[in-house]
């Protein structure tokens, strides 16, 4: 029992160990100025461009310039942080870490990005309301409300994407004996 | 591990963290102030950093700045607001509030104090190396300014997200539940609906 669960502790820190660095060299990536330049600004500017699109469907008058949304009283301007793409690091690098196959975790990624970004422009559209409606809740569901809820989205994403993951190998784990599965 | 259960403990636990948050993070924030100065002040002589949390800021000053000038406001929220994530996160145990999970969880958060106190340190230097002006070039070199800018801007955009998942990770998991982390024989195959 002790040796399985130092196996399963070995596992579980092997994981962690891959995340972190997956996580680094992701951050090197999108942090260098050419991919920040080429590829993080404009799928920003994407992301304001829909969330424009989707406020003024529900009667807000808005206008993008760029990264910014703004109408005659607010404006808010979406910056690295609050494009969703920090979280689909997160959930991208504990993906790639997990062992799983490549298919799986192609899959994985795709569908889980989908997913985050679908949730940050709800996120950005309710955010932009909230300041312009009720400006006094702003400050908190943009820093810690939303951030939180995207963030948590991202892992539990994750948990479930892993828990549906077979082995890769046919070598039986310890940490699986006596274990029901729920579905 | 991840049911419908699971997420409404996460969701109760979320909403309880953030009230909990909202009233106690000014005094956490003396804590970290605290923390980051005296470990600032141990690298530095004369030791002259001073932070001070101020409404939701936690100020930047030097006994060396002149008495006039602006003092920097670094924003305390965004440093530790991650706390929720960690509450949330070990709320998805079957018995969350058995002892040794409690314990785990403790642990947990004094690691992520630890965390906020040196993303701090990093800020501060951060805003030592790149924003005050011939100062900032005279004192911090080309590395140097590098470090210290990237490791707060690695901590804003993936650090103080990562930080509670990787504590949960390695605290509050239990090792008997999925995922494991490594590969694994399923039992019998089920379908899903």
């Amino acid at each position: 029992m002790s040796d399985a669960l130092d196996s399963a502790r070995r596992r579980s820190v092997g994981f962690l160990l891959r995340f972190v660095a997956l996580l680094l060299v992701f951050y090197l990536i999108i942090a260098s100025h050419p991919v920040n330049d080429a590829v993080i600004v404009p799928f920003t500017a994407a992301i304001a461009s829909v969330s424009g699109r989707i406020l003024n469907s529900l009667g807000e008058k808005t206008e993008v310039m760029g990264t910014e949304i703004r109408s005659s009283s607010f404006g808010v301007n979406i910056e690295n942080g609050c494009n969703g793409v920090e979280t689909a690091l997160l959930f991208g690098a504990a993906v790639l870490a997990f062992p799983a196959s490549g298919k799986r975790r192609l899959l994985g990624l795709a569908a889980g990005f989908v997913a985050i970004q679908i949730l940050n422009l709800l996120r950005v559209i309710t955010l932009f309301w909230i300041g312009l409606h009720r400006p006094a809740l702003f400050n908190s569901s943009h820093t810690v409300i939303w951030q939180s809820i995207v963030v948590l989205f991202g892992v539990l994403l994750f948990l479930l994407w892993a828990s549906r993951q077979r082995p890769l190998s046919a070598e039986p784990s310890p940490t699986s004996r006596g274990r029901s599965r729920k579905t | 591990m991840l049911n419908g259960r699971a997420v409404l403990r996460a969701l109760v636990a979320f909403l309880l963290a953030l009230a909990f948050w909202f009233g106690f993070s000014r005094p956490y924030e003396r804590g970290i102030a605290a923390g980051a100065q005296a470990l600032t002040n141990l690298f530095e002589s004369p030791d002259v950093t001073r932070l001070q949390p101020s409404n939701g800021e936690i100020l930047l000053d030097r006994r060396d700045f002149p008495p006039g000038s602006a003092r920097p406001g670094l924003p305390g929220p965004d440093l530790h607001f991650n706390f929720v994530l960690l509450v949330t996160l070990f709320a998805l145990d079957r018995k969350p509030l058995r002892g040794g999970h409690v314990g785990r969880f403790l642990l947990a958060a004094a690691a992520l104090f630890l965390v906020h106190v040196l993303a701090l340190v990093f800020q501060v230097h951060s805003v030592y190396a790149t924003s005050l002006g011939a100062w900032s070039e005279a004192t911090y070199g080309p590395v140097a300014r590098n470090f210290w800018a990237a490791g707060f801007h690695f901590y804003q955009i993936a650090g103080r997200f990562a930080a509670p998942f990787a504590l949960w990770w390695l605290f509050g998991r239990r090792e008997e539940e999925e995922p494991s982390g490594g590969p694994r024989r399923t039992g019998k195959k089920k379908g899903r609906g």
